[in-house]
């Protein structure tokens, strides 16, 4: 009888590839990285600085080992009580390989006024991840084409998921948000010149 | 007819004629945000048919409707829409609050979730169950054609103003107050803490 | 007759800046969500989409509520597929304590995983055909969701928001003619999966209202990470099941659909398509499912019979730690996915010991989904819209959580 540990089908292709892929990440990046594992084996590499994850994304998607082509996540947590790090949050990358069926794990520390690097131009998924990350945590992405809220209105005070927000704080508006069509919308192609001629 | 040439025998043929039609043919305004908004749609559908009670027209204008079934949390961001839907309904209008969490929040206390839409606007009838299964929803809605009828004592409601549905929705506001460009910090924390505190 | 349009004010004829909102509160059955977009004639310029209607804080409660008590909140996700979201939370919290469930279990999950997507599949197709104009369909299909909730009620005793997942086993076993039940189920069901792909496939209503409307190219699917059908239909092959098998997947006979288009047409084929396959998975676990524990024997997540409850003392000291403390996860984190009918859907739970988490986070297919849609509706027109936002089946519970 096979005794599992986790959830996955033992004896499953993608496994193996998930170990070389591991041990390809602690070979050529993990020199002066930290690379964990996580409870399914997933590798986890901390990266020195916002900027340095945004740029071992672009390096795994060049790496040929590794074939990263796929966000799956942008997240961060709070790291209020410095168990992670001696800054305040936790900022998270999700990626996979659709090829290598594999995923890694970027992680960095961040501070509270500390702005990350946007990746939106590399992935477009992260556009509104980021959004959303700044809207609960009040992280701020340097290059980003569109930072405002996304949850919550947008004259809403406050960053809900940080850990001192009191859960049940509420913020009721009396009106609608106005019609607005995103912080960078597109230009008007009037068919009409100014004296009335059509163009 | 009476000395006064009162007619008493018509008018109340006439005002009972009316709550007939009215309780026989309510257009329901189907306001369906999430999960409750599924119960809904198996209502109306066919093994559950709402439209044997006369709820055939499920238009989704709030004009042409007369009863509006909110099914679903309402989250302060939306609140304001709901208030603009109800306000665009015309008299005469019902609300049936379906569910747990246009009741009273449901289980979501959050910080962007109102605690019932009794806050904003008078409720006729209140579903319980998270969601109702639909034979709950169409007993809410003879529920509302009893009432309509006058076969049961309808609570006058006085309807809040614009600004008690405001105060209202501010939820105990000695505890939280809301400055335009207020941040919390941790220092801000510990000084409410602190105050209350103190209160004690 | 010439017009003199300075004169005669009918610049506005020309005024490519007519701005509609299809607002919160809309006709098509899909949540709050808001499209506002700027339009010339009829073609849509410039589009904004605007989401948070319905955001409730889920992930903050997660770090409020005990692990056993955030389980109900996971129905209220996907809620037109419950039991897969249940299902993939209680995963990835075993996978935290690095514990299996037994077999019966896991036969009984992917039959429940399965079923969900079946129901949810239903969901998007009636939904879709409802607002292009096919009531039809919704009616006919609607009514094999009502057969499927009957089942479901059979099994927990709810029909919608199901929490039947229990970390480390169910909640209740499965009924005694349940076999018999869904064999009736998978024999009748494709029935009507026959009548309406007759009903809508070589109708040239349907065909013109969503052939190459709201196309998602395979670039654009890549780079805006959506996952599930509509990944599948714009020609990517990836499927979780597959790729990265859980429980018994890999024994179990089941055919990927792909596509190749992207379209509105192409994802309700996959849709249908899938439809099948699933009821072939069930017919497959119908006849292999186990007899045997349900729950797993770890005393740190067993929820112990009510008959040694009433009975023992130690049994009753147990049950009641596990409920009134919670149960004591293990310093860790952990990424879980599995391949839910709308998509990829993933929990990432970071956990610093002790019965609450520090981090819940739900990755959801619909909120990808929905950043495709707004960059893909450029372009078309009004009514393409319509089709569009039925076919990529955008649940607000998810999209805003």
């Amino acid at each position: 009888m096979i005794t599992r540990t986790n959830t996955f089908s033992p004896g499953a292709k993608f496994i193996e590839t998930q170990g070389k892929v591991t041990a390809r990440l602690t070979e050529k990046y993990g020199q002066d990285r930290k690379v964990e594992l996580d409870k399914l084996e997933e590798p986890i590499i901390w990266a020195k600085n916002p900027a340095d994850a945004k740029l071992l994304l672009k390096s795994f998607m060049i790496d040929p080992h590794l074939k990263v082509d796929y966000l799956s996540d942008v997240t961060a947590y709070d790291n209020e009580d410095k168990e992670d790090g001696d800054k305040r949050f936790v900022l998270v990358y999700n990626v996979t390989s659709i090829e290598l069926h594999t995923r890694i794990r970027i992680k960095t520390l961040i501070d509270i006024d500390q702005e990350a690097m946007t990746i939106s131009d590399v992935f477009k998924a992260a556009n509104w991840l980021e959004r959303e990350v700044f809207d609960m945590y009040g992280i701020k992405f340097q290059g980003h084409p569109n930072l405002r809220r996304i949850m919550m209105d947008e004259r809403f005070t406050g960053f809900p998921l940080r850990k001192e927000y009191p859960i049940k704080r509420r913020e009721p508006f009396s009106n609608n948000i106005p019609f607005h069509l995103g912080a960078n919308p597109l230009k008007v192609d009037t068919h009409v010149t100014e004296n009335g001629d059509k163009k | 007819m009476s000395k006064d040439g009162s007619s008493f025998f018509f008018p109340t043929l006439l005002s009972d004629a009316v709550k007939w039609a009215q309780k026989n043919s309510l257009w329901p305004m189907t306001f369906g945000t999430s999960c409750c908004g599924i119960e809904m749609m198996s209502t109306i559908s066919s093994t559950y048919d709402l439209a044997r009670f006369g709820a055939e027209v499920v238009r989704f204008s709030p004009r042409q409707a007369d009863m509006l079934i909110v099914a679903g949390t309402i989250t302060t961001k939306m609140a304001p829409v709901l208030r603009t839907i109800y306000d665009q309904m015309l008299e005469p209008k019902w609300v049936i609050a379906m569910g747990a969490c246009s009741s009273s929040g449901g289980i979501f206390d959050t910080y962007s979730v109102l605690q019932g839409i009794d806050e904003i606007m008078p409720v006729d009838v209140y579903v319980p169950g998270c969601p109702p299964i639909p034979e709950g929803l169409i007993h809410a809605v003879m529920h509302l054609q009893n009432k309509i009828d006058n076969r049961i004592e309808r609570m006058p409601a006085e309807r809040p103003t614009p600004e008690d549905a405001m105060n209202a929705m501010t939820y105990r506001k000695d505890l939280y107050q809301i400055k335009a460009d207020f941040t919390i910090t941790p220092e801000y924390v510990k000084e409410q803490e602190a105050k209350r505190e103190q209160k004690v | 007759m010439s017009i003199n349009t300075k004169d005669e004010g009918l610049t506005d004829l020309y005024n490519p800046n007519v701005l509609i909102n299809i607002g919160p509160a809309h006709p098509a059955t899909h949540g709050t969500l808001r499209v506002m977009c700027r339009v010339n004639g009829e073609t849509i310029e410039d589009a904004a989409c605007e989401i948070g209607y319905l955001h409730r804080g889920i992930e903050k409660l997660g770090e409020d509520k005990t692990y056993h008590q955030w389980m109900v909140y996971t129905d209220r996700l996907n809620y037109c597929s419950a039991l897969n979201n249940n299902i993939t939370y209680a995963m990835t919290v075993e996978n935290l304590f690095n514990l299996s469930v037994t077999e019966r279990c896991m036969w009984i999950r992917t039959i429940c995983m399965e079923l969900s997507r079946i129901i949810d599949h239903i969901v998007c197709v009636a939904a879709n055909a409802l607002d292009i104009g096919a009531m039809t369909a919704f009616f006919y299909l609607i009514h094999w969701r009502e057969e499927a909730y009957t089942m479901i009620e059979s099994m927990c005793g709810m029909r919608l928001t199901t929490t039947y997942a229990r970390i480390g086993g169910m909640s209740y076993d499965l009924p005694d003619n349940f076999t018999e039940r869904l064999w009736k189920f998978c024999e009748e069901f494709p029935k009507t999966i026959d009548e309406i792909e007759g009903l809508l496939n070589s109708n040239r209503i349907w065909i013109d209202r969503t052939k190459n409307v709201g196309i998602i190219s395979k670039a654009d699917a890549l780079q805006y990470s959506i996952t599930g059908p509509s990944l599948r239909a714009s020609g990517i092959d990836m499927d979780l099941r597959r790729d990265r098998p859980y429980y018994f997947y890999p024994d179990l006979d089941f055919d990927v659909v792909v596509g190749s288009n992207g379209d509105v047409y192409e994802r309700y084929l996959v849709r249908m398509e899938e439809m099948r396959q699933s009821v072939r998975i069930l017919k497959q676990c119908n006849k292999r499912i186990p007899s045997g524990p349900l729950w797993v024997e770890d005393k740190r997540v067993r929820i112990p019979d009510k008959i040694d409850v009433y009975t023992k003392m130690e049994v009753l000291i147990h049950h009641f730690k596990i409920f009134m403390e919670g149960i004591d996860v293990p310093k860790g984190e952990c990424f879980t996915a599995t391949e839910g009918p709308n998509g990829e859907i993933g929990f990432y739970i970071v956990s610093r010991g002790g019965p609450k988490a520090w981090r819940m986070r739900v990755k959801s297919p619909s909120f990808m989904m929905f950043q495709a849609f707004e960059a893909t509706i450029k372009g078309g027109k009004i009514p393409d819209v319509i089709a569009h936002l039925g076919s990529v089946n955008i649940i607000a519970g998810e999209l805003d959580r």
